[in-house]
């Protein structure tokens, strides 16, 4: 069993499986006992208060107990800069706010990088450098584990580089496609 | 009986072969691409051998390569699994031609049940309704004009060599109709090497029920009962059980009757299984095809039957007879079947890759894990997304509804995204618990697709989750990206068909 530290407050945002807002959260620890004083500034905010006695192992494996004296096993590890972690059944992953760019859930949409969603092969680029898109317009098809994936603009503009060829294997996050401003400056890029 | 049989495969089909095969005191040789060398297929084998490159094209799926291994191995027989080179009559004539033992059908009939026009063909002669087709067409093709004026909107568009969903496409209007035909196409050309497609009826919510078959060289041929597989994403099934909740004796009867009819009339050896249509209400059923190899749901039919039916398919390979009778077939209990895919339920099941940082399954009264991964192994986009199954018996079906979902609550996955939680959605849905659903249920109950945890679960996982962020556990390879860019459209395919 660990000897838990570095509480007291701080940050986290939830990105799955319900995006979420930012949260902050307070600590204050007694012989085990947690308790989580959460605040979610979100239109659907929530904001509770939650004592937990947690005991862990070193391997990120829990138990943690309610008030009311249920008892739920938990695991958790970091992927990257996710801390994913499993609630008996459930997975969950947070990120700490300073890690996302601006902490802009549009922020890959505002730099109109069109990024490949997950690693596989580009089949087909429907578009060249120079040509106007519309929002949700079918610009590359990738395949990945068998299936056919459609990728689409998230918003109107001028394609400004094209940085795959069909044929080639890209891993996720990888830029497909830059996409330069609109030209209408009425179109709406929100998605 | 074989000394030495090749594993053409990989993943959970081939651990599971590899048992049986060892069961039997017959070798397995197992056959790895690069990024496999080490995967439980190879563990499991006792002799590997490796086949270079990671696509599949360059692996499992290329019948030179795998020929020439089973030769220098010494391998009396090959199965083939599912999937990859199992419904490829070249292969199994390949393997013939080298003197080697295909464990399955003969490559004829594969050939004749592997094209969908010609097995529909076998059905209507041994008397079993099919679902209106067109012969094979080309967008803009007449046939397909006309086939789409005759029937209407809308229609499926399907691949000639198809299965498991793939060369597949739900065409809603005339406008969609030369795209979804031209994308089946070079999805077919992509997973079977052949872009033949054509268009078949649209049959609104019907069920997915079929039969399994066993057949001896001698001509003895007997059905195994139904599987209930309407539960289905994009067409591919993702939980199956049996008995049917939908079958009465009657309906069990002539749909077994009816898949030893097109059995026979395929002149079919080994174990195979004839896909019907179930329309909903009226018991009227359709032929769909004929699967001529092993399903991925087989363990269902041998936990209600304790058989072992790769056991019996390596058997009948050999030239041993069938000795069971029909009246030996007397299913116990019920079985359901989960398939556990690295994907992600709540974005389009789109795939999940990555390191398995925690994979710790279940066990437990009456439950099977059949899986092709082991915790710290890399998930690729090289392969199907599927990692495991998992089957529950029990005595009766509501226990045994309620043994799988224990048992997913305590399968601890970390590192991949998986569909555990739909699987549970879906288990504990009124309409499953009834055993009133058919294939179109993901689109009627379009909330089981979206994240079903209590506020209570929320809040506790943002508590631990604040506080294991201040606990010391090293960080893993890191990951490109965020949670990944929101460009990504639903998949192309029937499956996204949202219904009013």
């Amino acid at each position: 069993m660990t000897q838990s530290q570095g509480h007291g407050q701080g940050q986290m945002r939830e990105t799955y499986p319900v995006p979420g807002e930012v949260y902050r959260y307070g600590t204050e620890e007694q012989e085990g006992r947690f308790t989580f004083v959460l605040e979610d500034d979100g239109p659907a905010g929530l904001a509770a208060a939650i004592t937990l006695s947690i005991q862990s192992s070193q391997t990120g494996d829990g138990l943690c107990r309610t008030e009311s004296g249920r008892t739920r096993p938990f695991a958790w590890a970091w992927v990257g800069a996710e801390l994913h972690l499993w609630l008996d059944g459930d997975l969950f992953v947070f990120q700490r706010p300073e890690t996302r760019r601006r902490g802009n859930n549009n922020a890959t949409e505002a730099s109109g990088d069109i990024l490949a969603p997950m690693p596989g092969a580009v089949l087909e680029v429907l578009v060249a450098e120079g040509d106007r898109v519309e929002q949700n317009q079918t610009v590359a098809l990738m395949e990945s584990m068998k299936m056919e994936l459609v990728i689409t603009a998230p918003r109107s503009g001028v394609v400004r580089r094209v940085s795959v060829q069909p044929g080639q294997q890209v891993d996720r996050g990888m830029r497909l496609l830059e996409l330069g401003p609109e030209i209408d400056a009425e179109g709406d890029g929100g998605g | 009986m074989f000394s030495k049989v090749l594993v053409a495969n990989r993943g959970e089909i081939a651990v599971r072969i590899n048992q049986t095969l060892r069961a039997l005191g017959i070798a397995p040789v197992a056959v790895h691409s690069d990024a496999d060398a080490g995967a439980p297929h190879v563990t499991t084998a006792e002799q590997a051998v490796a086949l270079p490159g990671n696509t599949a094209e360059e692996t499992y799926l290329s019948i030179g390569t795998m020929v020439q291994a089973a030769r220098d191995c010494g391998a009396d027989a090959v199965h083939p699994g599912y999937g990859f080179l199992s419904e490829n009559p070249q292969f199994a004539r390949a393997c013939r031609e080298a003197q080697l033992t295909f464990i399955g059908p003969t490559a004829e009939s594969m050939a004749d049940l592997g094209d969908k026009l010609r097995s529909k063909e076998i059905a209507r002669r041994a008397g079993v309704p099919v679902v209106p087709s067109s012969p094979v067409c080309l967008p803009g093709d007449a046939a397909a004009e006309e086939f789409a004026e005759q029937w209407g909107f809308p229609l499926l568009v399907k691949a000639a060599a198809g299965g498991g969903g793939r060369g597949m496409r739900l065409v809603n209007g005339r406008r969609e109709l030369d795209a979804d035909m031209e994308a089946a196409g070079r999805e077919a050309q992509a997973a079977f090497g052949d872009g033949r497609v054509f268009l078949e009826r649209y049959v609104a919510n019907p069920r997915h029920v079929e039969v399994q078959v066993l057949a001896d060289g001698a001509g003895h041929t007997i059905h195994l009962g139904e599987r209930e597989c309407s539960i289905q994403r994009r067409h591919q099934k993702i939980i199956e059980e049996t008995p049917s909740p939908a079958l009465t004796p009657d309906l069990r009867q002539r749909m077994g009757d009816a898949a030893i009819a097109v059995a026979r009339e395929a002149g079919y050896v080994n174990a195979g299984t004839v896909e019907f249509l179930l329309a909903p209400r009226s018991g009227e059923f359709y032929f769909l095809e004929m699967n001529a190899r092993l399903q991925v749901e087989h363990p269902v039919t041998e936990a209600v039957l304790g058989l072992d039916m790769v056991q019996w398919q390596v058997r009948i390979a050999s030239g041993e007879p069938l000795t069971l009778q029909q009246e030996d077939i007397q299913p116990r209990g019920h079985a359901i079947e989960c398939r556990i895919y690295a994907e992600d339920p709540y974005r389009d099941f789109v795939p999940s890759t990555g390191t398995l940082l925690r994979w710790r399954p279940p066990s437990g009264p009456g439950l099977r894990l059949d899986s092709g991964v082991v915790q710290g192994q890399e998930v690729s986009i090289y392969y199907d997304p599927m990692l495991a199954k998992l089957i529950a018996w029990a005595p009766d079906r509501e226990l045994s509804r309620r043994r799988m979902d224990v048992a997913l609550s305590q399968f601890l996955v970390l590192g991949v995204v998986t569909n555990i939680p739909l699987l549970r959605s879906v288990l504990g849905h009124p309409q499953f618990q009834r055993g009133q659903y058919d294939t179109g249920f993901l689109e009627w109950n379009p909330a089981v697709t979206r994240p079903a945890m209590t506020d209570e679960s929320r809040m506790m996982a943002r508590a631990l989750g604040a506080w294991a962020a201040g606990q010391p556990v090293g960080s893993l390879a890191p990951v490109v990206g965020s949670d990944g860019p929101p460009n990504v459209s639903p998949w192309r395919s029937a499956g996204e068909r949202r219904l009013p």
